[in-house]
């Protein structure tokens, strides 16, 4: 199968510091890869590096990433943006900060839909609600009409990935989606990654919980201080680290 | 739906906490009545800002009779005249045997009273010019140019600030030093040589115009600063980093989720940049470089005041330095309320 999302031999660094040593991976159509490792292994930077919203101190040494047959590195800013949001979608860690506290949830996804969609206003808020329903929010009009703090935690994260879908991107990346979420959260908001999935989305899924990763990932990349350590189907890698920081990192979670 | 908590938003909030403030209250409809006023200046003022007699130079206020011989009546004023006395001072003779019978509803006009009778309720000018009707008339303009030049200060000091906050590096550098350029001069002496730049043979809308224009650029400088600081702390929150995840472009992610974070702060320094506005415009004027006579505003008219013997002899001229005050004063008490309303950690 083609695939959607190439990095080969990514190199980040701040400074003389390499916060990412030469790591290639592949995200397949409708696959979800997990970049797993402990804090400070780089891999919130490689999420970065895909939607070029690296902090300015951090710089991409070397590497190419190539989504859909394009190289992103290579895109002017005014393209970069047209990538962002309308072909690779983000959900953040946390719901609350990651929404404008002055706008509803409507307002800010019809933000994303008119930047990137032709569409006319009654529109934009039929397909927010479908959006928004897709998502298995309970009751999509008042989602849409609430304010972020007035949502619960687990409904946030929702709207969140709601807001990441709205645009039509056929690659989420969802940055350690579950974290803030109570562990009930966690797997319903596991079981929205996997109907995106069959519709045909690929996600790259950040997280550092292998329990997560081995029930919802296709395909794990083991991250550690930068270095790509191990890289396989999930199943083979569970059942079979060959690195000995795979092998550490299973330890700890069993 | 039934059972909704009615959320308040944060700004129905923040209104709501000013409301139960009463000195602020009464400061902002104190404002609201002085800018009523000058709004019908045409209405309610007996006289144009232009109609002279000078029959009736530094005329003392006129008392309205109500009563006639005990009865009450309709208004009228008795007639008066000006003579000289034995050390030349101008005296006001009231003659009670003629009458002017005040008319209400005239002219297009509240109150005027029958011709040749004038009617100064506070007083005249030197050229027998109706000083209350002048300062409505000059309230036109000295409250009209402090909101103006606040305003086109704020565009600038937001939209620099908010550029220079959120891009950074040589941006960045590049504006502040600009504002430096703009702050190091102090205030008044900045205004005097954006004035002098200013052509002589401009008519009055040209002069308005040019003084909004040299208010605007004394304060935007400071504004961009704090603007640009807040920025700084503002790029780095999440939302506008999902925002940029987003796609959506840097100039819409500084109008509408960094700019707006700011209204707190910017909603009180709008209040409290009016009233310094209001006060630098009187200065300018004071000293004959604002706007000229006839056209009246405050600071022109206390530029009257300015010599000791005719406020000696007719005080009423200093009452335009009273309404600068008053305003003054409500647009900085509202102003701090505002702050304090918008403040989420100010208790009551």
């Amino acid at each position: 199968m083609k695939d959607l999302l190439i990095i080969d031999n990514l190199t980040v660094s701040v400074g003389t510091k390499l916060l990412v040593n030469r790591v290639s991976f592949e995200v397949g159509q409708g696959k979800i890869v997990a970049i797993a490792g402990g804090s400070g292994s780089g891999k919130t930077t490689i999420g970065l590096s895909i939607l070029r919203l690296l902090p300015s101190a951090l710089s991409i040494e070397q590497g190419s990433i190539i989504f859909e047959g394009r190289h992103l590195l290579g895109l002017s800013r005014r393209e970069m943006q047209h990538y962002r949001g309308k072909h690779i979608g983000m959900v953040f860690q946390e719901p609350l900060s990651a929404f404008d506290p002055l706008f509803t949830i409507g307002q800010q996804m019809d933000e994303v839909l008119s930047v990137h969609t032709p569409l006319s206003g009654p529109q934009r808020y039929k397909k927010i609600l479908e959006v928004l329903s897709e998502v298995e929010l309970p009751d999509p009009l008042r989602a849409y009409r609430s304010y972020p703090h007035q949502l619960s935690g687990g409904m946030r994260q929702r709207a969140m990935v709601a807001q990441a879908i709205v645009a039509g991107p056929s690659l989420i990346i969802a940055d350690e989606p579950t974290s803030s979420l109570d562990v009930t959260l966690q797997v319903k908001i596991m079981e929205l990654f996997k109907r995106l999935r069959d519709k045909n989305m690929s996600i790259l899924l950040i997280a550092h919980d292998l329990g997560m990763i081995a029930h919802l990932a296709d395909e794990v990349i083991i991250l550690h201080q930068g270095e790509l350590v191990e890289k396989g189907e999930v199943g083979k890698i569970m059942s079979g680290p060959k690195h000995d920081y795979t092998k550490a990192l299973i330890e700890a979670f069993q | 739906m039934k059972n909704v908590v009615k959320h308040q938003s944060r700004i129905q909030l923040a209104f709501a906490s000013f409301r139960r403030n009463r000195v602020a209250m009464l400061c902002f409809w104190a404002l609201m009545v002085l800018y009523g006023m000058a709004i019908f200046a045409g209405f309610i003022c007996p006289y144009s800002y232009q109609d002279e007699n000078r029959d009736f130079s530094y005329c003392p206020p006129t008392k309205i009779e109500f009563y006639d011989q005990g009865h009450l009546s309709q208004p009228f004023i008795y007639k008066r005249s000006l003579t000289f006395n034995d050390i030349h001072r101008r005296v006001y003779v009231t003659d009670h045997a003629v009458r002017y019978p005040l008319r209400f509803f005239n002219n297009g006009r509240l109150f005027t009273v029958e011709a040749p009778g004038r009617l100064y309720i506070w007083g005249a000018d030197a050229r027998g010019r109706d000083i209350f009707s002048r300062i409505w008339y000059g309230a036109r303009i000295s409250l009209s140019i402090g909101i103006l030049g606040v305003l086109i200060s704020f565009i600038l000091g937001l939209l620099i600030g908010g550029i220079a906050g959120y891009y950074g590096g040589w941006v960045d550098s590049v504006l502040m030093r600009l504002c430096e350029m703009f702050m190091m001069v102090p205030g008044f002496y900045l205004m005097l040589a954006l004035r002098a730049a200013v052509p002589e043979n401009f008519n009055s809308v040209q002069v308005y115009a040019s003084v909004v224009i040299i208010l605007a650029l004394i304060g935007w400088a400071s504004l961009a600063r704090i603007i640009r600081g807040m920025t700084l702390s503002l790029r780095e929150r999440d939302f506008v980093l999902a925002a940029k995840s987003l796609g959506v472009p840097d100039i819409v992610i500084i109008f509408k989720h960094i700019l707006p974070q700011t209204i707190s702060f910017s909603m009180a320094t709008l209040m409290l940049t009016v009233s310094s506005y209001i006060l630098a415009e009187a200065g300018l004027s004071v000293v004959g470089l604002g706007i000229q006579d006839p056209i009246p505003s405050w600071g022109n008219l206390l530029s009257d005041a300015m010599e000791i013997v005719p406020v000696i002899f007719a005080p009423w001229i200093l009452l335009p330095g009273l309404f600068i005050f008053i305003a003054v004063m409500c647009f900085n008490v509202t102003g701090d309320a505002l702050r304090d309303a918008f403040d989420p950690m100010f208790k009551e």
